[in-house]
């Protein structure tokens, strides 16, 4: 016990000081902390600023934590071995892989990414680690968490916009803590493919998780049983055993949440733009149902569970089969067990 | 060595033979829809393929089921109108006498069972459920295929009716077929292990005496009158 305390002990002593900045700033800061000019001129014509802003590092959340090599892993010595970049982009790229070791887990989470997907094939705009969080300056990406979305839109203005005007865009920017922001459907570092499908099919469960608690929907009046009632109906039995399978030659897949309500549009459901507003509805249907007329949306019951006043002759056949099945299985397991009583007493 | 009589045309037991084989292959394929978060419903669906392959099988099993239905009413009114059967299927007042009859016998209320001619009201009655249960099965199975069509010619509420309908009336049938039915053909101490007939044709003139007595004795006495003492097996055969 005392040997392995005693090793312990030596290996924390042992440890480096983890003051970075004091400790490089002779180094390091001395010529790229004060040069507000100094720049890496790439072939492209592009300039990368060499500057270290100290004040602006030192509030970042490495500030106190990490020395300029840690990253900056090969400036070993003086002069400095210059890479052969050629455009800002490289000088990016190249840096990509330096954040992975100590945040690990979510790099790994970023090789199931729709961005590192599109950089392996070959586009360099996809976004990297740096992209979202910045280099120098990073500081936690959800303060205040507004910045999330709007760090999306640096890329994804157009998306944005529709995001801002929808029913939980306008809440966020209103304040509101209870809507989502892209992240919350989209995850942050394995964002799947959104084009493939796999996503929508997967909606009662995002939507779900803010839509079936029930002490959140209170606070607007709204419906938790929108998942159970979805899952019940046609399309979320099917979206349910399609679960998994991606758009493809051949391929429907059944309309989830975002098929009827939206993606970054949606709207309140009483909202003349909502595109399941009874009279858009129509509409809404024929997405998928070319040739639907006025009647067929009633065919929907609108997350309402079959009864009386919604949906009568619906709830008469539930209610028709929840007597008749009980009744004949049981008249006839009655029927067999008096038979073979009745053998059973002749022998 | 027991004699046997002839019980089912050919015909018959063709058509036996392929409601059994589209009966289950609809089981197959639409249970497991019904149950879809259950665990063997979502093997049985990835077996075929997917739920996209499951559905289009279990409508060309439909239509199937939807044509042998229509053949089967079409030879019926057929054969019916060319007087070559009788209307032996269908339930009269002596029925209802039977199953109360065979209750008194099961509950010992009295010494002997009642006494059937053709087709008991046990085999009635799962016949008019079957019949009954295709036209469900078909109707509702026709708006869920063409939805939108549907919907032109009737109130959209139609279609999740047909829905419940389907999914209910299919699992009943399925009950019923595997409770009652299997106990029947196979369980039942007169035929165990397996009453061949309907696959055969034949059944042994032991058990139409003992289940089907006033048809035994109808086929003999008209075999006697028309043919002078002809073999009963042949007709029986007539009566097929």
């Amino acid at each position: 016990m005392n040997r392995i305390g005693l090793a312990l002990l030596i290996a924390a002593a042992s440890l480096p000081a983890r003051a970075a900045i004091p400790a490089e700033e002779d180094d390091c800061l001395s010529c790229h902390g004060t040069d507000k000019t100094m720049t890496l001129d790439l072939p492209s014509g592009e300039k990368v600023s060499l500057f270290v802003d100290q004040e602006v590092f030192a509030k970042s959340v490495h500030g106190d934590m990490l020395r300029c090599t840690e990253c900056h892993a090969d400036k070993t010595g003086y002069p400095h071995d210059s890479k052969p970049f050629k455009t800002r982009r490289d000088v990016a790229v190249a840096f990509y892989e330096q954040c992975k070791k100590c945040h690990f887990a979510n790099y790994t989470k970023t090789l199931d990414g729709v961005h590192y997907a599109l950089m392996a094939k070959g586009n360099t705009h996809a976004a990297l680690c740096v992209d979202c969080h910045g280099s120098h300056a990073i500081t936690r990406p959800a303060e205040p968490r507004t910045r999330i979305s709007e760090t999306c839109a640096g890329c994804h203005e157009p998306v944005y916009e529709t995001y801002t005007k929808s029913v939980h865009g306008k809440a966020l920017l209103a304040g509101s803590q209870d809507v989502p922001v892209c992240t919350d459907c989209h995850r942050a570092h394995d964002i799947p493919d959104p084009r493939s499908g796999a996503l929508s099919l997967r909606t009662a469960e995002i939507c779900g998780r803010c839509h079936t608690n029930e002490k959140l929907m209170s606070k607007y009046g709204l419906s938790t049983k929108v998942v159970d009632t979805y899952l019940s109906d046609f399309h979320g039995m099917a979206a349910t055993l399609q679960k998994g399978k991606q758009k493809g030659e051949g391929i429907r897949l059944a309309a989830g949440c975002t098929d009827c309500h939206g993606v970054h549009d949606i709207q309140k459901t009483d909202d003349p733009t909502s595109h399941v507003l009874q009279a858009n509805l129509v509409q809404t249907c024929r997405k998928c149902h070319p040739d639907a007329n006025a009647n067929f949306p009633a065919a929907w019951l609108s997350h309402y569970e079959p009864s009386w006043q919604k949906a009568p002759l619906v709830y008469a056949v539930q209610l028709f089969y929840k007597f008749i099945i009980p009744f004949m299985v049981a008249g006839i397991v009655l029927q067999i067990a008096l038979h073979l009583w009745r053998v059973v007493v002749n022998r | 060595m027991s004699e046997y009589l002839v019980r089912f045309s050919l015909k018959q037991r063709i058509e036996h033979l392929a409601t059994m084989l589209i009966f289950t292959g609809l089981c197959l394929t639409g249970l497991p829809q019904k149950f879809y978060t259950a665990g063997w419903a979502q093997w049985t669906v990835r077996v075929v393929g997917g739920v996209d392959n499951a559905r289009w099988i279990h409508r060309a099993l439909g239509i199937a089921l939807a044509v042998s239905t229509l053949a089967h009413f079409a030879g019926a009114f057929a054969a019916i109108v060319a007087r070559k059967t009788g209307f032996n299927i269908v339930p009269t007042q002596k029925d209802f006498k039977d199953a109360i009859d065979t209750l008194k016998y099961y509950l010992g209320l009295s010494d002997r069972p009642a006494e059937f001619d053709r087709y008991d009201y046990k085999q009635k009655w799962e016949y008019w459920g079957l019949v009954v249960g295709n036209v469900i099965m078909i109707a509702s199975g026709l708006i869920l295929f063409y939805p939108t069509v549907a919907a032109r010619i009737m109130p959209g509420q139609v279609i999740p009716a047909a829905k419940v309908a389907h999914s209910n009336e299919g699992l009943m049938a399925f009950l019923v077929i595997t409770i009652w039915h299997i106990f029947n053909a196979h369980l039942n101490p007169d035929v165990f292990p397996f009453d061949t007939s309907i696959f055969t044709g034949k059944i042994s003139r032991e058990r139409m005496e003992h289940e089907h007595p006033l048809e035994l004795a109808r086929m003999e006495g008209g075999a006697a009158r028309e043919h002078g003492g002809a073999s009963a097996a042949h007709a029986g055969h007539k009566m097929g």
